[in-house]
């Protein structure tokens, strides 16, 4: 009886929990506005190794060669960054390859770890040993996190739709959003700068029947821009793999089994149609004001794939997902003498889907669940900062949410006959409003204060403070020391408040208190370019909702869990450039994490008491290698995670309950050819070198070896 | 030695079939404790237990089979040395040896089983969760012999038998008792109950109990008070209803051998005598902190089994009692055991 309601609260869930999101933005330009008031302060030579495909003009005007520029940034650590842990995700990290979606981005480049159900599947990210929905992630500064599930589907954005990625670790997430008791990401588009017309298209065919294709138009001058990106990804991700938990039993007439085998299958019912585009506008006035426009439409076909202990046919019983969802963001920006003003008003239209179809006998598939939502959100954000000397800078904003929520079930026919829907309808109002100070009495010096406080319906969590400090321990090593500390709280999602059944009205805010410290520099000489971090954390989350099947059968959320989460992240990037045409870039990340439950024990037998939580691997690190020669470049990915555990009294004697230590190697092979009429890049890609047969998530089948071909095409345009 | 280092940190995870045991438990009372899992997890188990020497054997369905059991196994019935895994997620029924548990047959075909019955040793009716019919098969071939449409209703749970008629309960969302022909293969009536009929037995006097749960608070369909039905298996009228509370919940409704006292689940457990007037004020078995998340009785020696499911996230325990409610062992399961089944 009991697994009714969860599965379809599960089920649910495991619909719901696509949420994408798209933003458009608008960039914050703060570089040159800062050169322009003079009030940069610290200045940091943080380098971002940075690979661009530049022309080389004095050359030969068809040689494209990879030029590793280390650039001695931006150089500037502004006030406003005094004391933040942040990770920004480069030009190489964001366009990879077309295929590649934000979840293999942060799985491959950060210390985060992401949990993927397999290729174009839900894909959620998890920082320091917390939830998916302790990160908070934002599009240009508008909620991408779902306001029914509380969190964010990695896989269904295309890195190559996100021009800025950053960051935001632990306490830092206070100065993006409320609720990142993890850390927060902040994802934006920004103006391509070009002038006049240009095209690009790139075209891959992988295994699987893989097909990805990317087109971006872009047309600018200097007071105007336009973009325009399409994604179109289609694939039947039919892959074979030797099923070592089923058996196919050759049997004799009368159904008795007679020998068996491990059979071959292929992944059922994952196939996938993701359509994506994004267009934006930007406009500079006379007055030097900005105007940005950018809105994304996303359209999703996927199937569910079985899994690999599922017996059912797949013309018998199959589970589709659909979304749809709309974003849009108009922003404007205006610097005065001291002050600077962001406003941004944007909207987001999200249509979920989820189907169960089965075959009632007759041969056709039949609606078994029909889970729909519709998510309707308005946004208004408003921004001001005000530079006052080189040593302090204010900053106040605020931002609004207003959702409307339409939850819809099957419909059932009542005991007085009448037809009746399970679900519900909500709307919410969610105000968020901001002041932060900084202040840098002398140069090696910084300080931070942030507060925060939210309004959500008819509550609000307490006030979020957050301090930070900065100090330059070596100028000439560019070392420095950072350290931070917030409280922090998360409200309930609308599924945790209203969900039907389940949904508990009277649940509390989750709070967190965090506090983390790190060092980081930089060594470079001409050739060589070297920089690391490391930071160790320290996080305790009380009323962590936890959602558990109640005494009527179906599941039900409520405040119950405690977590202590600490551990070290280490972060290192180098880029050299040996003797002629020679060059590597090289980025390498590890953490340790270990998130401890200690919540009260359910009762005497409860095991589970000071272990790690599901699925958060104690140990993981990635390395990316990139080598180029001339026009070519070859690339290695690794990635590993340690055993995880899926039961929560971290169960070792078993055979079903834990997933070994994960290694994953990818490499690619590229090459830039230059033509008088265009610019061409080919590429091949083989992922899972040495053909690992593995499970990621308990009973998800992954691929084995597999290919990809891709070709990047740029017209040439007579001027 | 840098090359070995290399090797090792780059490649080669650990994935490979896990191996058979054989197992011998000819002779022995065991009982199995079918463990649900996690949905979608697929880790349901099956652990054994042997009630003389209090010893217990985990996972014994990948161990001797070299395979998982699946997602959410759901309830096990034996018949003729044989016993009938149903698991509901992954859409199969698995036929083993209750002494070496090793398969013997597999039936698949159905949308989201829950329980078989066996009419004869031909004939076994299986309910559905997501199935407007109840399927017929033959448990000597597992081939599909034919179905019983269940009209309007959504699913199927429960089955019991009494003379030539089965009754089954149609739980979610539902408030019907149908009643199955099982010479011809079709509903001949149906009995309302109250709301969510979750459980049913049959008592030595071919009384059919039936335990309601109610629904929930703010429920469409609606929400009154849980109750527990006796009602007349010759003529399907309803002879007795006994009250619980608005909140209560209960479930898991079960019978002793003799059909003389039923055992339920209302956060403690509870017995009722067939011949008592009012529900009992005391429990047999207190509340423990968790919720309990299925109940047996040993039709052997009307032993009291209980099981915990914990946090539903760690493997659960199953508590034994006497008759009389003295704890006698507590054994370890497998994730939120659900179901027992007797040898």
């Amino acid at each position: 009886m009991k697994n009714y309601f969860d599965c379809k609260i599960l089920i649910f869930w495991s619909i719901v929990r696509k949420f994408a999101l798209q933003l458009t933005t608008y960039n914050l330009r703060l570089t040159t506005y800062n050169l322009r008031l003079n009030i940069v302060i610290f200045i940091l030579t943080l380098t971002i190794s940075n690979v661009n495909f530049a022309q080389t003009t004095a050359k030969n005007d068809t040689t494209w060669l990879l030029k590793i520029d280390t650039l001695t940034v931006t150089a500037q650590r502004i006030l406003k960054n005094i004391g933040v842990q942040q990770t920004k995700l480069d030009t190489i990290a964001l366009r990879e390859n077309i295929s590649v979606s934000m979840a293999d981005v942060l799985t491959q480049n950060t210390v985060i770890f992401v949990k993927s159900y397999g290729r174009a599947t839900l894909s959620t990210a998890s920082f320091r040993g917390t939830a998916p929905s302790h990160t908070q992630v934002t599009w240009n500064g508008m909620k991408l996190n779902s306001p029914m599930l509380g969190m964010v589907d990695f896989s269904l954005i295309p890195a190559y739709f996100i021009d800025d990625a950053n960051l935001y670790h632990g306490a830092s997430s206070v100065s993006v959003a409320s609720g990142g008791l993890g850390g927060a990401i902040t994802l934006n588009t920004k103006p391509a700068n070009e002038k006049d017309f240009s095209v690009k298209y790139i075209q891959g065919i992988s295994s699987y029947d893989t097909y990805d294709q990317f087109l971006k138009l872009n047309y600018g001058n200097s007071k105007f821009q336009s973009s325009t990106r399409i994604v179109y990804t289609l694939s039947d991700n039919d892959f074979s793999y030797k099923n070592y938990y089923k058996k196919h039993y050759i049997k004799d007439d009368d159904g008795n089994i007679i020998g068996s085998e491990y059979p071959i299958e292929h992944n059922k019912n994952g196939n996938y149609k993701d359509f994506h585009a994004l267009q934006e506008f930007y406009l500079t006035t006379n007055d030097n004001s900005h105007f940005g426009f950018s809105t994304w439409y996303m359209n999703s076909k996927r199937g569910i794939p079985m899994l690999n202990v599922d017996y059912h046919e797949e013309n018998s019983s199959q589970s589709k997902q659909t979304e749809q969802d709309l974003r849009t963001v108009l922003s404007w920006d205006k610097s005065f003498a001291k002050i600077k003003l962001f406003g941004k008003i944007g909207y987001t239209y999200t249509e979920l889907r989820y189907l169960y179809l089965g075959d009632k006998g007759d041969g056709i598939l039949s609606k078994m669940i029909h889970s729909q939502s519709y998510v309707n959100t308005g946004f208004a954000k408003f921004d001001a900062e005000y530079y006052l000397n080189n040593k302090w800078m204010f900053s106040v904003n605020i931002s609004s949410h207003q959702n409307f929520v339409n939850s819809i079930d099957n419909a059932i026919i009542n005991t007085e006959g009448n037809s009746v829907i399970i679900g519900y309808v909500k709307s919410r109002f969610e105000l968020s409003s901001f002041a932060a100070v900084k202040y840098r009495p002398v140069e090696r010096l910084g300080f931070a204060v942030n507060f925060r406080n939210d309004l959500y319906g008819k509550n609000h969590t307490p006030v979020i403070p957050a301090a930070f400090v900065n100090y330059l321990i070596s100028a000439k090593g560019n070392i420095r020391a950072k350290a931070s500390i917030a409280r922090n709280y998360r409200y309930p999602t609308l599924n945790d408040l209203y969900f039907m059944p389940g949904g508990n009205d009277s649940l509390s805010n989750e709070s967190g208190y965090t506090y983390d410290g790190g060092i980081e520099f930089t060594l470079k000489n001409e050739k060589t370019n070297i920089n690391g971090e490391i930071t160790a954390f320290n996080s305790n989350i009380k009323n962590w909702i936890v959602w558990l099947p109640n005494a009527k059968g179906f599941w039900t959320p409520s405040n119950v869990k405690r977590v202590n989460s600490y551990g070290i992240e280490i972060k290192l990037n180098t880029t050299v450039d040996f003797a002629r045409d020679w060059k590597f870039a090289g980025t390498g990340n590890f953490a340790w994490t270990r998130s401890i439950n200690h919540g009260n024990p359910a009762n005497w037998a409860d095991e589970s008491i000071g272990k790690q939580l599901v699925y958060i691997p104690e140990f993981s690190a990635a390395a990316t290698a990139k080598l180029s020669w001339k026009t070519w470049i070859f690339t290695y990915k690794w990635n590993y995670y340690s055993e995880r555990f899926t039961t929560s009294n971290n169960e070792k004697n078993t055979k079903i309950g834990k997933l070994g230590a994960y290694f994953m190697n990818d490499i690619s092979l590229e090459k830039h050819i230059g033509f008088s009429w265009a610019k061409i890049s080919l590429k091949i890609l083989v992922n899972n070198v040495f053909n690992e047969e593995y499970e990621s998530v308990l009973s998800h089948p992954m691929a084995a070896r597999n290919f990809g071909f891709f070709i990047e095409i740029i017209p040439k345009f007579k001027k | 030695m840098l090359v070995t280092i290399l090797a090792n940190a780059i490649s080669c995870m650990n994935y490979e079939p896990s191996g058979e045991n054989d197992f011998n438990y000819y002779n022995d009372n065991g009982v199995f404790i079918v463990n649900e899992g996690n949905f979608m997890y697929g880790n349901s188990s099956l652990t054994y237990y042997s009630p003389d020497n209090k010893r217990s054997e985990s996972e014994i369905f990948i161990r001797s089979n070299g395979i998982k059991l699946g997602d959410v196994a759901q309830s096990m019935t034996i018949r003729n040395g044989l016993g009938y895994i149903v698991v509901n997620n992954s859409g199969i029924i698995f036929v083993i040896d209750i002494n070496t548990f090793k398969v013997v047959r597999t039936i698949t075909g159905f949308i989201s089983p829950r329980y078989i019955h066996f009419v004869s040793d031909t004939k076994a009716y299986i309910t559905d969760l997501y199935s407007s019919k109840i399927t017929i098969v033959n448990p000597q071939t597992s081939k599909i012999t034919g179905s019983i449409p269940i009209g309007a209703h959504k699913s199927t749970e429960q089955m019991v038998q009494y003379d030539k008629y089965i009754f089954t309960n149609c739980w979610a969302y539902d408030n019907k008792i149908l009643v199955i022909d099982t010479e011809t293969d079709k509903i001949i009536d149906s009995i309302t109950v109250g709301i969510q009929p979750n459980s049913l037995v049959i008592d030595r006097n071919n009384k059919l109990w039936v335990l309601t749960d109610g629904g929930y608070k703010n429920n469409p369909y609606g929400h009154e008070i849980p109750a527990l039905y006796r009602i007349n298996t010759y003529d399907f009228s309803i002879e007795q209803k006994f009250n619980f509370a608005l909140d209560d919940s209960p479930s898991n409704l079960c019978i002793d051998e003799n059909g003389d006292n039923l055992y339920f689940i209302n956060k403690s457990v509870w017995k009722f005598n067939i011949t008592a007037t009012n529900l009992p004020d005391v429990p047999i078995i207190p509340y423990n902190g968790t919720i309990y998340y299925g109940l047996g009785i040993s039709p052997r020696t009307s032993e009291i089994y209980v099981a915990d499911a914990i946090d539903y996230v760690q493997n659960g325990k199953i508590y034994r009692y006497t008759p009389q409610a003295v704890c006698i062992d507590t054994i370890s399961t497998g994730i939120c055991p659900t179901a027992l089944c007797f040898k």
